[in-house]
């Protein structure tokens, strides 16, 4: 399906089109932030696509922060579950979605969880068209803009969008918003490229102000790091308090827990876990692989940029920043990459 | 396996017997049949506190009952140990990759157990014995603290030392003027002269703590183990059991999907292997 162009003037009635039926997660801007928000309909007034990613990943809405998987001897069955579509999703998050989609739903057997919600939500991502100062994915080899994981991409130019479709069930959509789209033309599309390349260079300036250049080889830096004394100076900043991985687009760890509640059936919980708190890797009887806090620190970084590397061919990180804006320690990633490379 | 990867399958404990003072050998009936092959293991769910991982230790011929011997370490082990006949549990499973017994066939086999490390590898007892004349030899060299700590006492004692294929060997740490058989640890009855087998060819299967495991490889390696004939059990955080939810990672692997059982030749090259 060859692109479209959607005027400004349509955009309510076409995401009100797309939208129709499914419940909503989009934007609404707080302070000089964006943040994740679910409703029943589009509101221009309330909503935005938003400029750059918000302060909530992407993930939480398909690998949910506590899933109750319910009584443990009870009904295997998934409950039902809505049609959802998010409006604005942005590349980060979106990239970060092959993480999940290679651990969660490729690795079989499925988590039916995530299975269903993937299923469930039509993702709408658009173009960046500003970033946050700690964003840098140009750096881990991504870009402000989707290639590929999206159902319908929206680029946002001077007066109204490219509309552009990713998937079946994206071209399926924009078949009944057909009346708010025309045929994009070639320089509707040159445009779009010249806007591309303008949010790329900027975040990519912007990250190699702080050293960290397109094409450095972060697995190369990080494995030959080990052991150095970088791991152990931030490592003490760090208070284990695991905001960076309940931030990261990628972060997938989670934990089973068990409890029961006043005379009910005991049951099952699923939640996000943390790489960086003590227990995280320990055994009955008390050993611990990861004992010190430098060594806990020093894997999340070989699990997003070795172990991943090395199994799926892709980083574990997309360069969202947000795990330098939620950091309680101040640990900027960047800086830790940087003196990684050396 | 049930549909929903994350819940278990209800079972009932049917029998209790004590092997030591801390270690005792559970017999669970699932409610429906859990066929396993030696060397996969099982997440056991006290309900309401949580499950922990163990490899069964009974025949994997058989799938109504499963036998685990468990040592009381940590909260769902305590708790398992103050269970009584009648009680119900769960169980999920079998998770992670068993023994490559096709691999085993046609050569000498060397099973090396410490303390209560001798469970997962009595399952793949069981299964070699299925069809003892598939294999030129089997070794068992077993060691433990103390002959208190020694666990499945009267199988060894009885229907383990037959034939000419099988050749068991025990030793403890400690004793006192009763004991009468070999005393120091697991790798004193590891030397040439007490094994009959040839290790160029052969293969060993070991499981035991971390300290035992480490000392039992280096002792295989000096005695001409291939690095791709020892198999280890790697005792790791293993949850969800199917690679997803990121606690045992060991490099590239997951314990509990591509293990729990490695080749020392996977795992030699990855830092901390015995911590």
């Amino acid at each position: 399906m060859k692109p479209f162009r959607l005027s400004e003037s349509n955009l309510n009635a076409f995401l009100a089109r797309i939208s129709a039926g499914r419940t909503i997660f989009t934007h609404e801007a707080v302070g000089d932030q964006f943040r994740l928000v679910k409703t029943d309909h589009w509101d221009p007034s309330r909503h935005t696509l938003g400029t750059f990613r918000p302060v909530q990943p992407l993930k939480s809405l398909v690998f949910r922060p506590r899933e109750l998987l319910g009584a443990l001897f009870g009904e295997p069955g998934l409950p039902a579950l809505e049609l959802r579509i998010v409006l604005g999703v942005k590349n980060c998050d979106l990239s970060a979605l092959q993480i999940h989609d290679f651990v969660l739903r490729k690795n079989t057997p499925p988590d039916p969880y995530y299975a269903q919600l993937r299923e469930q939500t039509i993702l709408v991502s658009c173009d960046c068209t500003d970033c946050r100062e700690v964003c840098f994915c140009p750096a881990v080899g991504e870009q402000p803009y989707p290639k590929a994981g999206y159902d319908i991409n929206l680029s946002p130019q001077t007066s109204g969008f490219i509309v552009d479709a990713g998937s079946e069930r994206g071209e399926a959509l924009l078949q009944t918003a057909q009346e708010f789209l025309q045929p994009a033309t070639e320089p509707d599309l040159q445009v779009r490229q010249q806007n591309r390349d303008a949010i790329y260079r900027r975040v990519a300036d912007q990250a190699a102000s702080v050293g960290l250049t397109p094409g450095l080889d972060l697995q190369g830096a990080v494995v030959k790091s080990e052991g150095q004394p970088l791991w152990k100076a931030f490592a003490e900043d760090c208070v284990e308090c695991g905001a960076c991985n309940f931030v990261c687009c990628t972060c997938h760890c989670f934990l089973l827990r068990d409890g029961q509640t006043g005379g009910r059936m005991p049951e099952r919980v699923k939640q996000w876990d943390s790489c960086l708190h003590k227990n995280f890797a320990r055994v009955a009887g008390g050993a611990n692989p990861r004992q010190r806090r430098t060594e806990r620190l020093y894997n999340r970084f070989d699990k997003k940029f070795n172990f991943f590397p090395q199994v799926l061919g892709h980083y574990a990180c997309d360069g969202c920043g947000r795990c330098t804006e939620a950091c309680t320690g101040q640990i900027d990633i960047r800086r830790v990459l940087k003196e990684a490379v050396g | 396996m049930k549909p929903n990867l994350y819940l278990p399958l209800a079972a009932t404990l049917e029998k209790v017997v004590e092997e030591t003072h801390n270690i005792k050998t559970f017999t669970f009936r699932p409610a429906e049949p859990l066929p396993f092959a030696a060397g996969q293991f099982v997440e056991l769910t006290v309900p309401g506190l949580g499950e922990a991982p163990f490899t069964p230790s009974s025949s994997p011929a058989e799938a109504e009952r499963l036998e685990i011997t468990i040592m009381r370490v940590g909260r769902v082990t305590e708790r398992l140990h103050a269970l009584q006949p009648g009680a119900g549990v769960g169980i999920r499973g079998p998770l992670g990759q068993p023994y490559p017994l096709e691999k085993f066939r046609g050569r000498e086999i060397l099973i090396v157990g410490g303390g209560v490390g001798l469970a997962p590898l009595r399952a793949l007892l069981f299964a070699l014995f299925e069809d003892t004349s598939q294999y030129k030899k089997i070794c068992v060299r077993y060691g433990a603290r103390t002959p208190e700590d020694l666990v499945y006492r009267e199988a060894l004692r009885g229907c383990w030392g037959r034939g000419d294929t099988l050749d068991v060997k025990l030793t403890v740490d400690k004793c006192d003027a009763g004991w009468r058989g070999h005393q120091g640890v697991v790798t004193t009855i590891l030397e040439k002269n007490e094994l009959p087998l040839a290790p160029a060819g052969g293969v060993a299967v070991v499981c035991g703590p971390p300290i035992m495991m480490k000392f039992t490889t280096l002792k295989l390696l000096e005695l001409g183990f291939a690095p791709e004939n020892i198999y280890l059990s790697m005792e790791k955080n293993m949850s969800c059991g199917e690679g997803k939810c990121g606690h045992c990672r060991l490099g590239p692997y997951h314990a509990c999907k591509d293990g729990p059982v490695f080749t020392y030749a996977q795992i030699r090259d990855l830092p901390k292997i015995w911590d």
